[in-house]
């Protein structure tokens, strides 16, 4: 009988479907990697599975037996722990407390010191010699470095003492050593009989500790192998599927004739990349590819100068760029459009005149407006979007999603910018709004534009960038150019071992 | 081409640098200090028994009020309705003890009932900002309101006299020491033991990220409702100190006092965006503003005057304590 099995589970956001009808059994003693690129539902599944996410459909049975898993709590009642991808803990208390957070050990109201401080010693103890400097029992949380944090939160899922422990990426800061610890920790709990998900992206780490693989693709199981039985090549044509023959479309990509570099970038350096060089050309889009969050959105808002990079050069049409502030870079001609909207673009609350606006204001170091002079600047720019809208009065909160992205990108259209920087600007858009978006973009490449494209859809990439550079651990792994720019390769180049 | 280099920063030493992270409220402390120098520099007298006595006298509610609005502020909350109940239990106290005469046992009666109010009162609010999940900010000043209407309603006008035994004992000396030091030292030993209850960790962890601490498993509703009770708990004995202080009920006695007691919080140190912060540092935040309202006195600044002096000084406290922390730190 299956420690764990779940039956057609399902979970939908809207209309997207992050998990459709999952089954999956997990043995007791076994680790289960479960595999998928970007977004297929993954974390989804775990999350369902560690009471944070209730899932629409299907049915969760523990050793046999039907469970309803209503929260968080009530899964660590049940003996399921997870080790969180983006983290839980709570940055300004210290390591110990953190590793004990979820079970304080207290004598009635009080926190019961000694016994957190002996208990979390416990689960530090077994990281003793791979912690790395200035990592103590009562190191404040904010103060560690990356594979730090996630060393506390792996002690933490570890405290649970669970019979069920998921690893959500929990190895993507560590270090060699580090993660051999942790393996070593694994194969322990495994002869304990606890069953373990894990969860990466490191081809050589799933060799190395899975017992069996199950393949998630666009929220649905494309199976499961034994990992003896299995090659990294099955696992990937598994995860791209028969989207294969239909991956690389040359004519939607024509090889444009290259222009000259508008923008050159050498020995780029900052936090999340280093040492990163590239040239885009006038009406050349160059995509950026790779796993979430490898250095790609980091490269691109230093460019822009959202964030400051700490070494390395960077030319604007033969001119030096210094991406001090977004105020320098767009009066040079920088343009960027962020996929997190609310953050980044919309002026919330705001019509959507002023929505298309503040960068002329910007570019033309505007002090007083006309609004019916704006206005006829601002519709060509709207129009050729084919954005949908009641009046340019309105708010721009009366749009859909793919709509207000397009305002933001409108505003970057009245004064063309040499460089346009595409920060996966898709994301949660629909798919009409999608098409133009990047019918859009292709016009504006073939008008003369340097584009840089980072899309976390593959298809995305494949289908409208002339060249891909694939991302990893915050350096450029691998070019991808004409025939090569296939979702096997794209994969293969994301998944390598950093 | 164009070149970026790191800056190099310069780094304070680390002991320093530790002190500070360990204990928030040292800025405060620092600025407490030098006030309460600034105080012994323009009148003597203000340092001497008699003159600490007065001012720990005034202060104390204020202090207990910002330790209210301290465990909520942990958690991320905020309490704007913390002064209409220490209104409430002023005038609830008041108008038990008027009811039932003034002997020592109504006294302890009344007390009781007004601690029970305010823990309502924060119940309340637990209710309407954790459970039903409007925003604290909003829902709190609402409550505020509707505290301060049941204030009006029990007694419409201010005026009500406190027995006599009750603001004698609280003006008064117990073994020829001032009663409001017993009650000092009383509220530092409640202090450190909340300091080590699971609440207290438990508000902080909220603090530091809703979402993480419901994912880790934290009945994060239910410990959000423990700290506006606890904060209800506190302003009642806020209203005790200052109904010692007036030996009256007043429906608005409070009402100012919300806003300082924030006020307070920030000066000690502690982050309003909750998960980083200390009791101490909003004690001590309390007293600089005493102190700071007390020089502004002594300096002999005309009364038209003393608002806008009273302002400027909060404001160059909250900057000090902003500028010497970040020193500190970096």
């Amino acid at each position: 009988m299956s420690r764990l099995q779940l039956k057609g589970v399902g979970k939908s956001y809207g209309a997207t479907k992050a998990l459709r009808h999952a089954d999956l059994d997990i043995e007791a003693g076994e680790v289960h990697v479960l595999m998928g690129s970007n977004g297929s539902g993954k974390s989804t599944l775990s999350k369902i599975v560690a009471g944070s996410v209730r899932p629409d459909t299907g049915e969760i049975l523990l050793d046999g037996k039907p469970v309803s898993i209503t929260g968080p709590q009530a899964a660590r009642r049940l003996g399921i722990a997870i080790f969180y991808q983006e983290l839980s803990l709570a940055a300004h208390r210290t390591v110990a407390e953190n590793i004990c957070l979820a079970d304080l050990p207290s004598r009635g109201v009080f926190v019961d010191r000694t016994a957190l401080e002996a208990r979390a010693a416990k689960y530090i103890a077994l990281f003793d010699g791979v912690t790395g400097d200035d990592f103590s029992p009562d190191a404040v949380v904010q103060d560690l470095r990356a594979d730090q944090r996630q060393l506390v939160e792996i002690m933490k899922t570890l405290a649970g003492e669970a019979s069920v422990l998921i690893f959500d990426e929990a190895t993507s800061a560590l270090d060699r050593a580090q993660v051999e610890r942790f393996f070593e920790i694994l194969r322990d709990l495994k002869r304990q009989g606890r069953s373990i998900i894990f969860i990466s992206h490191r081809m050589d780490e799933i060799f190395a500790i899975g017992d069996r693989a199950t393949v998630i693709r666009d929220g649905e199981i494309v199976g499961s192998r034994q990992i003896a039985g299995t090659t990294p090549a099955e696992i990937i044509s598994m995860m791209v599927g028969a989207q294969e023959e239909t991956a690389t479309v040359a004519d939607a990509a024509p090889a444009r004739p290259a222009g000259p570099p508008v923008l050159s970038v050498r020995g780029l350096t900052g936090p999340g990349f280093s040492d990163i060089g590239f040239d885009v050309r006038a009406g050349e889009i160059l995509g950026f590819g790779g796993l979430h969050g490898q250095g790609q959105s980091a490269v691109l808002r230093a460019l822009f100068g959202a964030n400051s990079p700490t070494a390395g050069s960077v030319e604007l049409g033969g001119k030096p760029l210094h991406p001090k502030n977004p105020r320098a870079t767009i009066r040079q001609g920088v343009a960027y459009v962020s996929g997190d909207r609310s953050r980044d673009g919309v002026v919330s609350g705001r019509p959507i005149l002023e929505n298309v606006m503040p960068i002329h204001y910007l570019r033309e170091r505007m002090m007083l407006a006309n609004p019916s002079a704006l206005a006829a600047k601002a519709l060509p720019a709207l129009q050729a979007l084919k954005t949908k809208f009641a009046g340019l009065g309105h708010p721009i909160s009366s749009l859909s999603g793919g709509n207000q992205q397009k305002v933001v990108i409108a505003r970057w259209l009245i004064d063309r910018p040499a460089v346009l920087l595409l920060d996966d600007p898709t994301k949660g858009i629909d798919l009409s709004a999608k098409a133009d978006l990047f019918s859009l973009i292709r016009k504006l490449a073939g008008e003369g534009m340097g584009i840089v494209l980072y899309a976390s859809e593959d298809a995305e990439l494949l289908d409208n960038a002339d060249r891909i550079l694939v991302f990893n651990g915050g350096a450029i792994r691998r070019e991808l150019t004409g025939a090569a720019r296939t979702r096997f390769n794209l994969y293969q180049a994301a998944y390598e071992a950093a | 081409m164009a070149s970026i280099e790191a800056p190099a920063r310069p780094r304070s030493s680390s002991a320093v640098k530790r002190a500070f992270e360990r204990y928030p409220f040292l800025p405060a402390l620092i600025i407490l200090v030098v006030l309460i120098a600034l105080n012994g520099w323009f009148q003597p007298r203000s340092l001497s028994l008699v003159g600490v006595t007065g001012l720990v006298k005034t202060y104390l509610a204020l202090m207990l009020l910002a330790v209210a609005q301290t465990y909520v502020i942990y958690a991320g909350d905020i309490d704007l309705s913390a002064g209409a109940i220490v209104s409430l239990v002023n005038v609830v106290i008041v108008g038990v003890m008027a009811q039932w005469g003034g002997d020592g046992v109504t006294i302890v009666a009344a007390l009781a009932i007004g601690l029970a109010t305010g823990l309502a009162c924060g119940i309340v609010n637990g209710i309407v900002v954790a459970a039903l999940r409007l925003q604290a900010i909003v829902a709190t000043f609402a409550t505020s309101i509707f505290f301060t209407g049941l204030a009006l309603y029990i007694q419409p006008v201010a005026g009500t006299p406190a027995p006599t035994a009750f603001w004698r004992t609280y003006g008064g000396r117990i073994l020829e020491i001032p009663f409001v030091f017993h009650v000092v030292v009383l509220f530092a030993v409640l202090l450190a033991i909340l300091v080590r209850t699971r609440l207290s960790l438990r508000l902080l962890a909220v603090g530091d990220g809703q979402q993480e601490s419901y994912q880790s498993g934290l009945p994060v509703t239910a410990i959000r409702m423990g700290g506006y009770a606890l904060c209800g708990v506190f302003a009642a004995l806020a209203a005790f100190c200052i109904t010692g202080d007036t030996a009256s009920g007043d429906p608005l006695v409070g009402g100012k006092m919300t806003l300082f007691s924030i006020a307070a919080v920030v000066l000690g140190g502690s982050a309003l965006s909750g998960g980083y912060g200390t009791v101490v540092g909003s004690v001590i935040g309390a007293l600089i503003i005493g102190f700071i309202n007390s020089l502004v006195f002594f300096v002999g600044t005309p009364s038209e005057w003393q608002n806008l002096v009273q302002g400027v000084a909060i404001l160059l406290a909250l900057m000090a304590g902003v500028l010497v922390g970040r020193r500190a730190r970096a």
